[in-house]
């Protein structure tokens, strides 16, 4: 409990020393500074030194602890002015399904100075990802996180830490970039019945239905495989070849049109989001006409990339009334 | 359970085998041999894995159970060794086992922390300048792990510079604080090592002293203050030896036990001192032993000596490692008994039976010469006119050594002149003792006095109505040793150093040359770093404050902790001054920040003319206005030529734009 308390009052203190930012600049203000737990052996041994020395008289003993201590002060220095100046972007982001990695891309700006050392990622409070060295950057770092929930995702804090130049003190720091992430629901390959609304014809309705299983269309082409397109397209023999990602195109046979329709949110909701997620990116790829419903939210008939980005965030912020 | 292995191409683990392996083989000495070899083996073991020759780590069971065998063999040895080498053994020992399973990062940073601990136990052992110089690089080779291991990609050339950076940093800092730290007295008693006694020895068989004679190592060094004795004054006291057995002289058992009493009482001799006297600094090189060397009454302020009552000075540990003290000596003082019956009855004492020829020889001449003084001229007279011959090479004497010398072999060495003597006196009831030490001394460019082993003597002392006298049988029948040292003194038998290898050498101009510059060197080392002492460090501040006052002591101590600022602020000072160095440049740096402040940023593809275009729309017209101005005035600067008039102007005009701009957007808010 008290454990709970300390850390909502760290967060809070954090929110407020730190505020979410999309580009942030380390200095003074955002940096803390400590001895790592070698820094405290390190400052030991210092001390066993200068007891050594001193009992037996002996100035090299001493001149080496006092030495290692000054050694300690520069790298104090040493080890803050490494790590300030840096200039951290959050890089764009793309919307993801639930239990399905986040990418983020983190760019990393050094300000033409010479910095050198690892430094370290994790998300706060785990254990750390990734690192990259300053001395050979490849830019962008990029991060990944599991989001379990659909809806709206903000990233937890990022801690960075640097031990340079000799591991004594360890900089960091904790970062919030103020992005948000629409994670739709995991996609489950059940497709959701296609229905035709009132007006249409009940035959309509029927020949929808026949057509809407898998594997029915017949395959026409191949076309480059683009981000976004179902996985199950991928002619792997193809790319087994060594012939890059290609997508395999279905033909179907009438341009069709319908409705995906929730009419229930008592039982399975997850469920049937997922499902209705599944049969939104399968309707798009086959790039028929579809409108979805879900109590308290209608998105009329479309297609198109911006028509399906509608339906997914629609599914993803869907909440029971 | 078999583990990866962590070691391969990693320079940090290479580095720190290095180091350990080397750090042991130069302390062969106090290591045991099969913890050398043990360390070898881990030393092996991590270079097959660093050069991948070997892909697996030891199992950690192996290593648990080599672990505790090395336990127990240490155990086992560990009582003889004593509490210093004891422990020295044991740090390398698990060092080694520890680099044999080197598997976290935790492991490694507690080998490293081990190492630069026994970087520091290793100079107690060795202090001179060479192997400081070795176990300084061995201390940037240990940091140069550590930056290896925060930043394995980068090069070696690169890390070298950055480790070497943080040193040079570090090290005036470091010596500030050598200097002006005050240095205390040791905190409490340390072990020390039962390491092989070298130099004098506190038992003297006549033919002992010759052996150390062939050994050209230095004792110790004198500084001087002012005035420097005379060459045949340069008698360094060191043991007094009042027991005689017939063969041998020793320690008396009877004036250790009194010595043992006033020690543990704490009630050090204070003698009585007047007149001329001599002010010197000794650094006695280490000897395992506690006694010291001084001329005749020496008297001593330091902490850590102790003044005996037959006035010998002794150190109250053994000198495990070089020892710097100070000395006053009253060369004109008497020396009167310090225990009256004490010194009688001791130095009355004689052998039971032996050397008759001598007894009935000794008191024939006393019966002619029946005054003390008298019958020292006597037997003086005697041994110059039988042509008594002084050599470094004395026949050995096993049965009634005083009879075979005196009556046989007529040649000897300053031991055998002075325990003959000594006998001699006290066959007569003149109490006598053996004092051993030092005679002579090298000056070197009237700055310091080396003295050898192989000025190691042997002299009497014998006690007059005015306190004990010296008297040296030597300078008899080898004047020359007194005045000129041995090596002049045996030079008609070629017999100085002749066992030493190169001993030819020693004649040669450029050998001796050499010679004398690295003993000055060595001098230097040891007075300047090894014998900087409370005293230095006391004399350091009066030349800088004059009078030491609390107060001023206090500001000093300020002055030196705002120099360590000052000498931080200075590395890293750099950074602004060139931006301020770049005044039109540090001006529009100003006024960016100032729009930062109140929110309009510079992107990085936006040109100045082109910035300045988006203020305008951003800010209110004033202000925009004057950042206009400041904007015309830097690209003015940086891109037209101007006269140094104009330069000047603009560059004043951006000044005040820059007041002028921040007072606006202030306005604004």
């Amino acid at each position: 409990m008290i454990a709970g308390y300390i850390q909502r009052r760290m967060n809070k203190w954090l929110s407020r020393r730190i505020p979410p930012a999309q580009q942030i600049f380390l200095n003074r203000s955002n940096i803390f500074i400590f001895p790592s737990r070698f820094g405290f052996l390190y400052l030991s041994l210092c001390l066993a030194l200068f007891v050594l020395g001193t009992n037996y008289q002996n100035n090299l003993i001493l001149l080496l602890g006092f030495f290692l201590l000054a050694l300690m002060l520069v790298s104090l220095f040493a080890s803050y002015l490494n790590f300030s100046g840096l200039i951290l972007q959050l890089g764009k982001l793309n919307n993801s399904y639930a239990d399905t990695p986040i990418l983020f891309p983190i760019w990393l700006d050094t300000q033409e100075q010479s910095k050198a050392g690892k430094i370290h990622f994790a998300w706060y409070g785990n254990k750390a990802e990734s690192a990259a060295e300053l001395d050979s950057l490849t830019n962008p770092v990029t991060l990944s996180i599991t989001p379990y929930k659909r809806g709206v995702f903000s990233p937890p804090r990022l801690t960075l830490s640097s031990y340079y130049p000799l591991g004594l003190f360890r900089c960091w720091t904790h970062l919030a970039f103020n992005a948000q992430v629409v994670v739709y629901p995991t996609p489950i390959a059940k497709p959701w019945p296609l229905t035709t609304k009132h007006s249409e014809t009940q035959g309509e309705h029927a020949a929808l239905q026949s057509s809407q299983g898998l594997g029915q269309d017949d395959f026409d082409s191949l076309t480059e495989y683009q981000q976004g397109q179902p996985l199950y397209h991928v002619a792997w023999k193809q790319a087994a070849k060594g012939q890059g990602l290609l997508s395999k195109k279905f033909a179907a046979q009438v341009q069709q049109s319908g409705w995906l329709v929730l009419a229930t949110t008592e039982e399975d909701l997850e469920e049937n989001l997922s499902r209705l997620c599944f049969s939104c990116l399968e309707l798009d790829a086959k790039g028929w006409v579809f409108g979805l419903q879900l109590p308290g939210k209608e998105i009329p008939p479309g297609k198109g990339q911006a028509h399906l980005q509608a339906c997914l965030t629609a599914l993803a912020m869907f909440r029971a009334v | 359970m078999l583990r990866l292995n962590p070691s391969s191409e990693n320079r940090a683990h290479l580095l720190l085998t290095f180091v350990l392996f080397t750090l042991s083989i130069s302390l062969y000495a106090p290591l045991q041999l099969w913890v050398l070899l043990l360390v070898t083996c881990a030393a092996v073991m991590r270079f097959s894995l660093y050069m991948n020759w070997q892909k697996h780590q030891l199992s950690v069971r192996t290593l648990n159970l080599m672990a505790v065998l090395c336990a127990i063999v240490l155990a086992y040895f560990g009582w003889e060794l004593g509490l210093l080498l004891g422990m020295l053994n044991l740090l390398v020992m698990a060092s080694s086992l520890k680099l044999m399973l080197l598997a976290t990062r935790r492991d490694y940073f507690q080998l490293i922390g081990v190492q630069f601990f026994l970087l520091g136990a290793a100079l107690v052992f060795n202090q001179n300048i060479a192997f400081s110089l070795f176990y300084a690089v061995l201390c940037l080779l240990l940091l140069m792990s550590l930056a290896f291991h925060i930043n394995p990609s980068a090069s070696w050339l690169i890390l070298s510079k950055r480790v070497a950076t943080l040193c040079l940093q570090a090290l005036p800092i470091a010596i500030l604080m050598l200097l002006v730290l005050p240095k205390l007295g040791p905190l409490w008693q340390m072990p020390t090592a039962k390491g092989a006694h070298t130099g004098l020895s506190d038992k003297v068989t006549p033919g002992d002293i010759a052996e150390l004679a062939r050994s050209a190592d230095l004792a110790f060094r004198v500084t001087f203050e002012q005035d420097v004795p005379p060459a045949n004054q340069r008698y360094w006291r060191a043991l007094v030896m009042e027991e005689f057995d017939g063969r041998s002289w020793q320690v008396h058992p009877y004036r250790q036990r009194i010595t043992d009493r006033f020690w543990r009482a704490g009630l050090p001799f204070t003698p009585q001192v007047s007149g001329a006297y001599y002010e010197y600094q000794v650094i006695a090189e280490p000897t395992q032993q506690r006694w010291l060397f001084a001329l005749d009454t020496a008297v001593s302020q330091d902490q850590h000596l102790w003044q005996n009552h037959d006035y010998t000075l002794q150190s109250r540990i053994p000198l495990q490692s070089a020892l710097a003290y100070r000395v006053t000596s009253y060369y004109d003082n008497q020396l009167p008994p310090a225990l009256p019956q004490v010194d009688g009855r001791l130095n009355l004492q004689l052998p039971e039976g032996g050397n008759q020829r001598t007894q009935a020889w000794a008191t024939e001449l006393w019966r002619d010469n029946p005054t003390p003084q008298a019958y020292i001229r006597a037997i003086a007279s005697h041994m110059r006119q039988q042509g008594f011959s002084y050599t470094l090479k004395p026949q050995p004497m096993p049965v009634d050594p005083i009879d075979t010398f005196l009556f046989e072999q007529q040649a000897g060495f300053c031991s055998h002149y002075a325990s003959t003597v000594a006998y001699l006196l006290r066959l007569n009831g003149i109490p006598a003792r053996l004092v051993t030490g030092y005679l002579g001394g090298e000056m070197r460019t009237d700055q310091y006095m080396s003295v050898y082993q192989y000025d190691a003597h042997a002299w009497v002392e014998w006690l007059s109505e005015d306190g004990w006298q010296r008297l040296d049988p030597t300078a008899w029948v080898a004047p020359m040793r007194i005045q000129y040292g041995l090596e002049q003194a045996v030079a008609h038998e070629q017999s100085f150093l002749a066992d030493m290898p190169l001993s030819g050498l020693r004649g040669m101009a450029v050998f001796q040359a050499l010679r004398g510059w690295l003993d000055d060197m060595d001098y230097l080392w040891s007075r300047w770093i090894l014998g900087f002492d409370r005293k230095n460090q006391q004399d350091l501040l009066k030349a800088l404050l004059g009078d030491l006052s609390p107060a001023k002591l206090a500001l000093f101590g300020l002055g030196a902790l705002a120099t360590i600022a000052m000498l931080l602020a200075l590395y890293h000072i750099k950074r602004w001054l060139l931006v301020k160095r770049d005044l039109p440049n540090w001006y529009y740096q100003k006024a960016l920040a100032l729009l930062a402040h109140s929110g309009i940023k510079r992107t990085k593809n936006q040109g100045p003319a082109d910035f300045c275009a988006q203020v305008e729309k951003q800010v209110p017209p004033l202000s925009a206005q004057h950042f206009t101005a400041l904007t015309r005035c830097y690209t003015n600067l940086c891109f037209r030529p101007l006269s140094p008039q104009q330069h000047k102007l603009q560059l004043r005009q951006m000044r005040d734009l820059l007041t002028k701009l921040r007072r606006s957007l202030r306005l604004d808010v």
